[in-house]
């Protein structure tokens, strides 16, 4: 069963394009990677995946629903993982979670099993502004798991992870759907067998694991 | 999922966070004792004219202190990219919403339990029951009208031009209104009852005005 169905998705910031005519369709416990230049619509496109933007045109359906219509329902469907990590630095780990926890309706208990995924339950009680940028990462991706999502939308999530970026990706992607908006075409080819390239705005076709080309 | 529980996982949010940085309150006490004491040295009070001048000084000091509190509401979310992670969620944006005007009030009401006593001290205005529950009551309201317009403008780079731009006329109902209240408590001619049931009434217009409407400014 496809997860995604995008068909024609299109956005204008005024009058700029940011993205033309993108198809796309994800079948369940599929990844793929998007790969493009600075400027090439990544984030657009992830943003209007992860339903935060409505495009100026375009259809896109999510699990069989309409996303725009049905985008409140489709919330404990995904999860996303945006640009910024978007915590409140004055909470710790744990509460920022916990605080997570609550408006996703979901039960606590889940909050120190997303922590030890992404490997920060040392740094549970630690504020968020006392975490390094890529343990503030882990923070984030822990939030975006935190309701067992069914598909994942990362917007180049592997900022700042370090070495151990690949395997804990690997880990959290497990089982899910996963779009992955990244530069590092080595680690999109390590998670994802699909790749879709985007250049200004467009789509330049999906391919099987690129060849990394010096 | 149940808003209430929403609104207050929110508003404890807020709370704590202001708690740990005390970035908000302090400073907004510090001002409205300051701007007491300009009115005290400004005006040559005596206790024919303090309850004249005092509510005047009070809703100035009221009026400025909420636009701070309430313009940084969403301003802090904004910058810090949270606001989206949580309309990501299956939350009602309303619940959201009220529980940030919620903790938005809760700060307004702490700066104004340094303001009441601070004025009966500076002007030597009677401290009562009357005066305390005027000022709450068009706390609900401002609270309620300050937080949607903070919303709205949280995206705008002018924003803090654009809030009181937008926000202080809408409060003028409040300010009147509390103001007659408050000058017929501190013995002035005026019907405090029927003050206060204005106040009353402009809370429960505006709180469901605001609430009808934050679906529609958070959604987007």
């Amino acid at each position: 069963m496809s997860v995604i169905v995008a068909d024609g998705l299109t956005h204008h910031f005024g009058t700029e394009p940011a993205l033309e005519g993108v198809d796309l369709v994800l079948d369940s416990a599929e990844h793929m990677a998007v790969l493009g230049d600075n400027g090439a619509g990544k984030t657009t496109l992830l943003r209007i995946l992860a339903t935060a933007l409505h495009p100026t045109a375009g259809r896109l359906q999510i699990a069989g629903l309409d996303a725009f219509r049905e985008k409140r329902r489709l919330r404990h469907y995904l999860g996303y993982v945006a640009h910024a990590p978007g915590l409140y630095p004055a909470l710790t780990a744990a509460e920022n979670l916990e605080f997570f926890c609550d408006l996703q309706d979901v039960s606590r208990s889940r909050v120190a099993e997303a922590l030890d995924a992404v490997g920060l339950t040392r740094f549970a009680h630690r504020r968020a502004d006392q975490l390094s940028r890529g343990m503030q990462q882990r923070l984030a991706i822990a939030r975006a798991i935190l309701h067992e999502p069914r598909l994942l939308i990362l917007d180049e999530p592997d900022a700042s992870l370090g070495p151990d970026a690949a395997d804990l990706l690997a880990r959290v992607m497990n089982d899910r759907a996963v779009v992955l908006a990244t530069h590092d075409q080595a680690l999109a080819n390590r998670l994802c067998p699909r790749t879709l390239v985007l250049r200004h705005g467009r789509s330049h076709g999906t391919a099987t694991r690129l060849r990394v080309v010096q | 999922m149940n808003p209430l529980r929403v609104a207050m996982a929110v508003a404890r949010k807020d709370l704590r966070s202001e708690w740990r940085t005390r970035e908000l309150v302090p400073a907004l006490a510090q001002f409205i004792v300051l701007a007491l004491l300009i009115g005290n040295f400004g005006f040559q009070i005596d206790s024919r004219n303090a309850a004249t001048i005092a509510p005047g000084i009070l809703w100035l000091a009221l009026v400025f202190a909420g636009l701070v509190a309430f313009g940084r509401t969403f301003a802090a979310e904004r910058e810090q990219a949270s606001l989206e992670a949580m309309l990501m969620t299956p939350a009602s944006p309303v619940a959201i919403f009220a529980g940030k005007a919620l903790a938005a009030a809760a700060l307004l009401v702490l700066c104004e339990a340094v303001m009441l006593p601070a004025l009966s001290l500076f002007f030597g205005t009677p401290f009562s029951g009357d005066v305390v529950a005027a000022v709450l009551l068009a706390t609900v309201g401002m609270a309620a009208l300050g937080c949607l317009f903070a919303a709205i403008v949280a995206r705008v780079r002018a924003r803090e031009l654009l809030l009181p731009l937008l926000t202080l006329p809408l409060w003028i109902p409040f300010i009147i209104a509390g103001g007659l209240a408050v000058q017929s408590a501190m013995g002035l001619p005026g019907s405090y009852q029927q003050a206060i049931g204005l106040l009353i009434d402009f809370d429960i217009l505006f709180v469901v005005l605001t609430s009808l409407a934050a679906r529609f400014v958070l959604d987007e």
